[in-house]
């Protein structure tokens, strides 16, 4: 999931022509990794074509992730 | 007749502190009206004038303002972030007579016509640009009193806030803020500018309990983390579609706060408040329960409104049914005994706040070469409301993979981030409506 999520990240921070911070890991505060809110927007969406669901409207415990690691556990928590 | 001005609506309120908080210190409403006076005194413009303030600071503004309404036929406001080609051509047909871009210099005369037959009027008329969801922005004329229609004038309790400044104050919900805190004596902290880390800055600073914001800006300020520290009393969300996952995120973070999600626009001002906690608005309120205005559906899904106070103006009258009733534009669909909104009739996207033209986005993507037709259309999105999508029809024997590249490096060239579509589908035909129009329902 986490591989899945960067790979993703990174085609939208290229298609946006956003330069991205180099090492991702799961300490990496979203808003500073390169991306602004519009391309976690994008990000969030493109993920729903691809995996098939966005957690962010499913969510029982509505928590917006802060760090890229929250962000991966809020994808494998809904997973379907 | 005596018609209220906003200096004189202040000077009857209590002498507070302080009013408002900036970078450069705490003014106090008793300065913040001497400092208008003296504005007011050294431009002497007279009750003809029209005046331009252009992208003047937060602060700034809200002292001009004080100065001049009351004392001017027409003050035009324009943002900041507004090019120069759009703000001279709304200066010219809001025939203003005067510009102002800062308070440390005289206004600039730019016409010498004076208005000789309106200088007996004495409300000034607020001329707000809305944020042009087809094409070029609109000008709307409000007056102090279609501003404050839902105002809360309660000193008393207004005492208990600090308000952060989160929207643009030439906008019609900036507005709405920077008035709300100062005809209820609340302090209002104010950013050096709009820019997001000197909002959050400011918000933390002069630990702001009251806050409002559109809901794409809430999810952010929550992913950003930061905001949690405030104590927050009072959320507002309003600009676009607030969501069940936002409205709960808030209750979550903030339990003691009272969250109240607004309907509003810069034509029909604010239509009502939600505070139940959900989405959406009870179907009660069509029938007129506890309702601020009567309200309708009309057959083909739009929200219609009839507000006592309506601003003036062409792009008004043209939208009000025999009935009086204004169209709002909105469209809604019912779900047991709530109303739900379901986007822009017009097929404006709301990206974050941001209103985009499909038509606009067309245009420019036909302009690459290997594109013969596309169709732009929301794509819902739990982070933004929505983001655009476009799907393309490419000329006979193109490559899809070059021709994407060529799309984004052209959007990029040419529009503004939030106006690039998101999603590049590649299709064989587009679905037509019934009235042969390219369909262009949200997905």
């Amino acid at each position: 999931m986490k591989d899945k999520i960067i790979q993703v990240l990174q085609e939208v921070a290229a298609d946006s022509a956003l330069p991205l911070f180099a090492n991702l890991d799961e300490n990496t505060v979203l808003l500073a990794s390169g991306l602004d809110s519009l391309g976690f927007a994008i990000l969030v969406a493109r993920l729903e074509e691809e995996l098939g669901y966005d957690p962010f409207s499913l969510m029982d415990e509505p928590i917006y992730p802060r760090t890229l690691g929250e962000f991966v556990a809020v994808y494998e928590r809904l997973a379907p | 007749m005596n018609v209220e001005s906003l200096c004189s609506a202040i000077s009857q309120l209590p002498a507070t502190e302080n009013c408002l908080l900036t970078s450069s210190g705490a003014v106090s409403l008793t300065t913040l009206r001497k400092c208008a006076g003296i504005f007011a005194q050294n431009y002497r413009l007279g009750r003809g004038s029209r005046i331009a303030l252009c992208g003047l600071s937060p602060t700034e503004l809200i002292k001009a303002i004080i100065a001049f309404d009351g004392k001017v036929n027409a003050i035009l406001l324009l943002p900041a972030s507004m090019d120069e080609i759009t703000s001279n051509e709304l200066i010219k047909s809001a025939c203003c007579t005067h510009r102002l871009n800062t308070l440390e210099n005289e206004p600039i005369p730019i016409l010498s016509k004076i208005y000789s037959d309106c200088i007996e009027k004495t409300n000034t008329t607020w001329l707000l640009a809305t944020s042009g969801t087809t094409g070029k922005p609109k000008l709307i004329e409000h007056s102090l009193a279609t501003l404050c229609r839902t105002i809360k004038r309660d000193p008393l309790r207004g005492a208990e806030f600090i308000w952060g400044l989160l929207y643009d104050p030439c906008r019609f919900a900036g507005i709405q803020v920077f008035l709300q805190a100062l005809l209820s004596s609340s302090v209002l902290s104010v950013p050096d500018s709009m820019d997001f880390e000197a909002q959050v800055v400011a918000l933390l600073k002069n630990r702001v309990n009251a806050l409002s914001a559109t809901p794409s800006l809430w999810r952010k300020l929550l992913m950003d983390g930061r905001v949690a520290e405030l104590s927050l009393r009072q959320i507002t969300l309003g600009g676009e579609i607030a969501d069940q996952p936002i409205l709960d995120a808030l209750k979550h973070c903030f339990p003691d706060a009272r969250i109240v999600h607004i309907y509003a626009s810069t034509e029909a001002g604010s239509v009502f408040a939600i505070n139940d906690g959900f989405a959406g608005f009870p179907i009660s309120l069509l029938d007129g329960v506890n309702a601020p205005m009567p309200m309708r559906i009309r057959e083909d899904g739009h929200l219609l409104v009839k507000p006592l106070l309506l601003p003036d103006g062409h792009e008004i009258s043209c939208r009000i049914d025999a009935d009086g009733y204004l169209d709002t534009q909105d469209l809604v669909k019912v779900q047991g005994n709530r109303v739900f909104f379901l986007g822009r009739a017009s097929g404006a996207i709301n990206v974050g706040g941001n209103k985009v033209n499909p038509e606009e986005v067309e245009n420019i993507i036909r302009e690459v070469d290997g594109v013969f037709d596309v169709r732009v259309y929301g794509k819902k999105s739990s982070m933004m409301g929505q983001i655009v999508a476009a799907e393309i029809l490419p000329a006979k024997g193109i490559k899809t993979e070059l021709l994407t590249k060529k799309i984004q490096f052209h959007c990029r060239q040419v529009l503004e981030k939030w106006q690039i579509p998101a999603f590049l589908f590649f299709v064989k035909e587009f679905k037509e409506s019934a009235a042969g129009k390219k369909e262009r329902l949200s997905i």
